[in-house]
């Protein structure tokens, strides 16, 4: 059954905008993040991992939050237009694995995005930075954890659009949560709050390594929250009468 | 014969108002029933609870002889198609897309695309945008996605909103053909009487959530004797013998023309009698039809049953 749902869900993002998004938020944050590091160079004396901190710090604070905000409003808002609503919803499928396949999706795409990132960074420290070498194999990893990390958030931004159905609050919102997971992270709340996951996972702004020898609690930490994000959402389809 | 729809003192209310006060549908199976009743009447809310969208404040749902609940509700939704609040549909793709969405949705062969693309004469513009639809377009498109997999129940709210006349007439003899063809028992909603005489088989009429008639048809129109119009020669004359006999009389614009409640054949007839023997001149007699649109007033008006 989900499989179906996810095959219906891949079929709406046919011909969609959210693909303009999908290339244009990485070629941003990469330009910025580029320039940055170029400007810094007295102070950003290690290569690759320098170059690496400017390219995943906005990126990971403001830019990511709200790329997948847009991606889960979006999804949503398909739903929300046009009485959708009652036809997913009168369809014979488990409500929750309409949310799931979304989750999919916006994780795909997330996942994709997040890949292109590690291509413009590659391609940014070659062509304009005029880096030595490759990149250290690590921050390939860096990203897989980033990505896992981000999973908690996709969740939340879900649950949020599937709520609300503006197109501009639960964005904004992600901005929030954005700014909340730095706030978290200073405090050293870092893993008990969704939005922080992600930045520590990419090890943004940090030549340490944030998770050091921390990776079960962090593991545990993105894999309860997505269980919890799952389940609110669960009640909700259940309990809540459709508005369409 | 068998209910394929039941519901059992069904209610929803929304912060202490009641919008469906306990609702007892029975819809047989194999008919074309016409769930009738003014904006706001509680129509869409119902068919919402039958569908599970909504969920009731108290009473049940049976749907093809199973209660409508968690355990059954993928069962019945297969069987089931609908169209609910419609138009609906995602703008940014073809119709064919559309529908394909919905066959992966509702898990069957999308061979069967074709075949309601044809039914709802969509087929030309089966791979244009849905946005660039005309209304009636949309709705056929809504019609087509609840006719996908052959379901053995439809259940349309008002699927001739936004049609032009020639786009209602082919819904409604697409719609009673419906049962013929494919078997099907159809629950269809309307605020529009005279749309719904030509094509249902039961009527039900709800108003402020409370039904206030359900059965065939043909025992709505049973309750449609209107006032009988009487024209005579002398007017002075007929009065007196009305009032003779006790009936109510109105004086019409015309000149000549009287009107009378309904009556019954014996009583018009003995009415009529005795009218000629006073020299009163009979010249005309003619019993007024209500039309569905006055029963369903007069249903409304006194929340009752019809007089």
């Amino acid at each position: 059954m989900l499989k179906r749902c996810i095959i219906a869900e891949n079929r709406k993002l046919h011909a969609s905008p959210i693909w303009v998004m999908f290339f244009l938020l990485p070629i941003i944050s990469a330009g910025y993040g580029t320039f940055n590091y170029l400007q810094n160079l007295e102070i950003l004396k290690d290569k690759w991992y320098s170059l690496w901190t400017q390219h995943t710090l906005f990126y990971s604070m403001f830019f990511f939050p709200a790329m997948v905000a847009v991606y889960a409003a979006y999804l949503w808002r398909l739903e929300h237009l046009g009485h959708n609503w009652n036809i997913i919803m009168a369809s014979p499928v488990k409500p929750l694995d309409l949310f799931a396949a979304k989750f999919v999706v916006v994780a795909k795409l997330a996942l994709l995005t997040h890949g292109f990132v590690f291509l413009l960074y590659t391609f940014c420290g070659k062509t304009f930075a005029h880096l030595p070498g490759w990149p250290p194999i690590e921050l390939s990893f860096f990203l897989l954890r980033g990505a896992l990390g981000a999973l908690a958030v996709i969740a939340a931004q879900l649950v949020l659009s599937m709520l609300i159905r503006s197109f501009a609050v639960p964005v904004f919102l992600a901005l929030i949560g954005g700014i909340s997971g730095i706030l978290a992270s200073s405090k050293g709340f870092a893993l008990l709050w969704p939005y922080s996951l992600m930045q520590a996972g990419m090890n943004a702004n940090k030549s340490k390594d944030v998770l050091d020898g921390g990776y079960g609690l962090f593991i545990a930490s993105c894999v309860i929250w997505l269980i919890a994000m799952f389940i609110l959402a669960d009640i909700l389809l259940k309990k809540k009468d459709v508005r369409a | 014969m068998k209910n394929v729809i039941e519901t059992h003192n069904l209610c929803k209310s929304y912060h202490g108002r009641m919008v469906v006060d306990n609702l007892n549908l029975n819809v047989l199976q194999g008919s074309v029933y016409g769930f009738i009743g003014p904006n706001g009447a509680g129509k869409s809310t119902s068919m919402k609870m039958l569908l599970g969208l909504t969920h009731p404040t108290s009473g049940s749902v049976k749907l093809l002889n199973q209660t409508m609940n968690e355990e059954n509700r993928i069962a019945l939704l297969r069987q089931t198609g609908s169209l609910i609040e419609s138009p609906s549909g995602y703008l940014h793709l073809t119709a064919k897309e559309n529908l394909s969405i919905i066959a992966e949705l509702k898990g069957i062969s999308h061979k069967d695309i074709d075949r309601v693309l044809e039914i709802v004469k969509l087929t030309a513009d089966a791979n244009r945008k849905v946005g660039q639809y005309s209304l009636g377009m949309k709705q056929r498109l809504g019609i087509a996605m609840a006719l996908l997999g052959k379901p053995r129940l439809l259940i349309l709210d008002e699927p001739t909103n936004g049609l032009d006349p020639a786009g209602i007439q082919e819904m409604r003899s697409l719609i009673a053909s419906m049962p013929d063809r494919t078997g099907a028992t159809i629950l269809i909603s309307s605020h529009l009487l005279s749309e719904m005489e030509q094509m249902v088989t039961q009527v039900g009429i709800l108003n402020h959530g409370k039904m206030l008639f359900e059965g065939p048809l043909q025992e709505l129109q049973k309750h449609s004797h209107g006032n009988i119009q009487l024209k005579v020669l002398d007017v002075p004359k007929s009065i007196e013998v009305l009032n003779r006999q006790g009936i109510r009389t109105t004086m019409m614009q015309q000149p000549n023309l009287l009107e009378l409640p309904p009556l019954s054949d014996e009583i018009l007839a003995v009415l009529v009698r005795d009218l000629a023997e006073s020299g009163a001149g009979v010249v005309g007699l003619t019993t007024q039809t209500k039309s569905l649109e006055e029963i369903f007033l007069s249903l409304t008006q006194s929340s009752g049953e019809v007089a």
